[in-house]
């Protein structure tokens, strides 16, 4: 899609104006807020004696208490756990579904990988309490059935958040691999087929490898959404889990320093950016196959 | 894309395991959405399975709430503001981005979008700090604009998709026909695009109603929205008045789903 020799901006894109205003007043001008206040002692603006100082990162570094290092490790642990078996689950119904030749059927799993999506991130942890907890739907069934003596520990520990996250952000990868596994000629696979290979293997050496940009752009996806999520770690994790942005929270909330929630905030906001751009450059390289063909 | 049916043999083993499997995964999606119903309408007081009944006592408790109704009707009120805002915004947003013909189109596209992908907790940090910086406390206005910038990306989305898959050709065929530019504008451009923005709109008005991070640093005491109320009582108590209120968000949810694919198809919203 070339655009036409170099024309100038027409009256429309005054339109863009109100945008503009918005994300600058409150969206860069705010993340510059928080990068300047991690960098000073206290509020600057009522506190006459606020001076600039590196000692939020240095307490972030030295990691006297032995918490914080163990929080971020704990949330690239969480995002990327919770990555792969969104990837392994979201696959086949990805897979199912660009293939799909009944339009209603299509529809209707479309829905159903939607549907749960738009239902909010705190009712959907609150169903994972109901079936996980220690009266919960699987450990009272398991008993009912004589399989086990008592409840098995499924939540307040790890598993439990990345088994939530799991559901809460399959959809996002179901909803990018459906669109690259829908764009891969399907004939390619048929043609490996009839050189006489098997399903299994013409999926293996055909469809996968094309479908490669889509896994890592979904993976990336998730993994960005993954790390920063609180409310799912902070109600299914637990005493056992503590992952950075519920550390965020808590300085906010309890101990009320908001310098060092901006360190911290600053530190995250690092790796998730390093996260977009890696995605917005797979999209870009996506949408320019997508121009050729 | 009508591609000959490949040659299937739907009974063979591998196809069977295939179809089971993804029925399993569909059944993992949509269970907990399942158990959340079973419980809004069991009436013993505390979670427990297999249930025993069908009751409505939990939505009396859940409606009969001070605090619960205060708070939905502050979400209410918010996601609306939001959703009027957020078509203005993201909709002339979009319209500039297509029709405007401005420099690095694709690079203005990627920061409108960018806050869906920052953790949304930072953003409801930063815009703590600022209005703590700032002075003005924590006013509703702001959490309604922070909620906007969040919902804005989605109107954007949309209202792009329809932009770009629109047959251009009928804009140009009403100018040929003598329409002046503000004409085609009103009487082409804005009917067509018109479901595209709708849509977003009701994307905005969810995505604010369910919004927790964002709103999680921007509240007041006493002033919290319906996630925040519901969050705040799920660290102590678990009941079937959660349950009732889930069931409500659920039942928002299922009515977006079939009020978008009336509007332009869930497909168009599968295209990234």
């Amino acid at each position: 899609m070339a655009s036409v020799a170099a024309s100038r901006p027409t009256p429309i894109a005054w339109l863009i104006a109100p945008a503009l205003l918005l994300f600058v007043l409150f969206f860069v001008l705010p993340f510059g807020v928080m990068a300047v206040m991690s960098f000073f002692s206290s509020n600057p603006v009522s506190n006459p004696n606020a001076v600039l100082t590196t000692r939020h990162y240095q307490r972030f570094i030295e990691d006297s208490a032995d918490i914080f290092h163990d929080a971020l490790w704990a949330t690239l642990r969480i995002g990327f756990v919770t990555t792969i078996v969104a990837l392994l689950i979201g696959y086949p119904l990805a897979h199912w579904m660009a293939r799909m030749q009944s339009r209603l059927g299509h529809a209707l799993v479309l829905m159903a990988v939607i549907a749960p999506m738009l239902t909010g991130i705190v009712v959907r942890t609150f169903a994972w309490m109901t079936i996980l907890q220690d009266k919960g739907v699987i450990n009272t069934t398991l008993m009912l059935w004589g399989l086990i003596e008592k409840p098995l520990p499924l939540m307040y520990n790890e598993f439990g958040t990345v088994l939530a996250l799991v559901h809460i952000y399959v959809p996002f990868m179901v909803l990018t691999l459906t669109g690259v596994i829908g764009r891969i000629d399907e004939r390619l696979e048929q043609a490996a087929r009839s050189l006489g290979a098997g399903r299994f293997r013409a999926f293996i050496e055909v469809t996968l490898p094309l479908s490669l940009p889509g896994i890592l752009a979904g993976s990336l996806l998730v993994f960005a959404l993954s790390i920063s999520a609180y409310v799912t770690p902070s109600l299914l994790g637990g005493t056992q889990v503590l992952t950075l942005p519920m550390l965020i929270a808590q300085q906010v909330g309890t101990s009320f320093n908001p310098g060092f929630a901006g360190a911290l905030g600053v530190i995250l906001l690092i790796v998730s950016l390093v996260i977009v751009v890696a995605y917005n450059r797979i999209l870009a390289h996506l949408a320019g196959e997508q121009g050729l063909a | 894309m009508s591609a000959p049916p490949p040659n299937r043999h739907p009974l063979d083993a591998g196809h069977a395991a295939y179809l089971a499997l993804n029925g399993a995964l569909l059944f993992f999606l949509l269970a907990p959405i399942v158990v959340v119903v079973v419980f809004a309408l069991n009436p013993t007081p505390y979670i427990s399975f297999p249930p025993v009944g069908v009751t409505l006592r939990w939505f009396d408790k859940f409606f009969a709430g001070a605090d619960f109704m205060k708070a939905l009707w502050l979400s209410l009120w918010t996601a609306s503001c939001v959703l009027v805002l957020s078509i203005a915004i993201g909709g002339g947003c979009a319209l500039a981005l297509a029709r405007g013909n401005l420099p690095g189109r694709g690079w203005l596209t990627a920061f409108f979008m960018s806050p869906l992908m920052l953790p949304a907790i930072l953003t409801g940090l930063a815009l703590f700090q600022s209005y703590l910086l700032a002075g003005i406390g924590r006013p509703v206005w702001g959490l309604i604009l922070a909620h906007t910038l969040i919902a804005v990306p989605y109107v954007l989305r949309t209202t792009l998709a329809v932009l770009y898959n629109f047959d251009r050709r009928i804009e140009e065929a009403a100018a040929v026909l003598g329409a002046s530019p503000a004409r085609v504008f009103f009487e082409v451009t804005l009917p067509l695009i018109r479901p595209g923005v709708f849509a977003g709109g009701v994307f905005a008005f969810i995505v604010s109603f369910d919004q927790f991070p964002v709103s999680l640093f921007l509240v007041v005491p006493n002033g919290e929205t319906l996630p925040v109320v519901l969050f705040n009582y799920m660290k102590f108590d678990l009941d079937g008045a959660i349950a009732a209120a889930s069931m409500i968000s659920i039942l928002l949810a299922l009515s977006v789903v079939l009020v978008l694919e009336k509007l332009i198809g869930l497909k168009a919203y599968v295209k990234l």
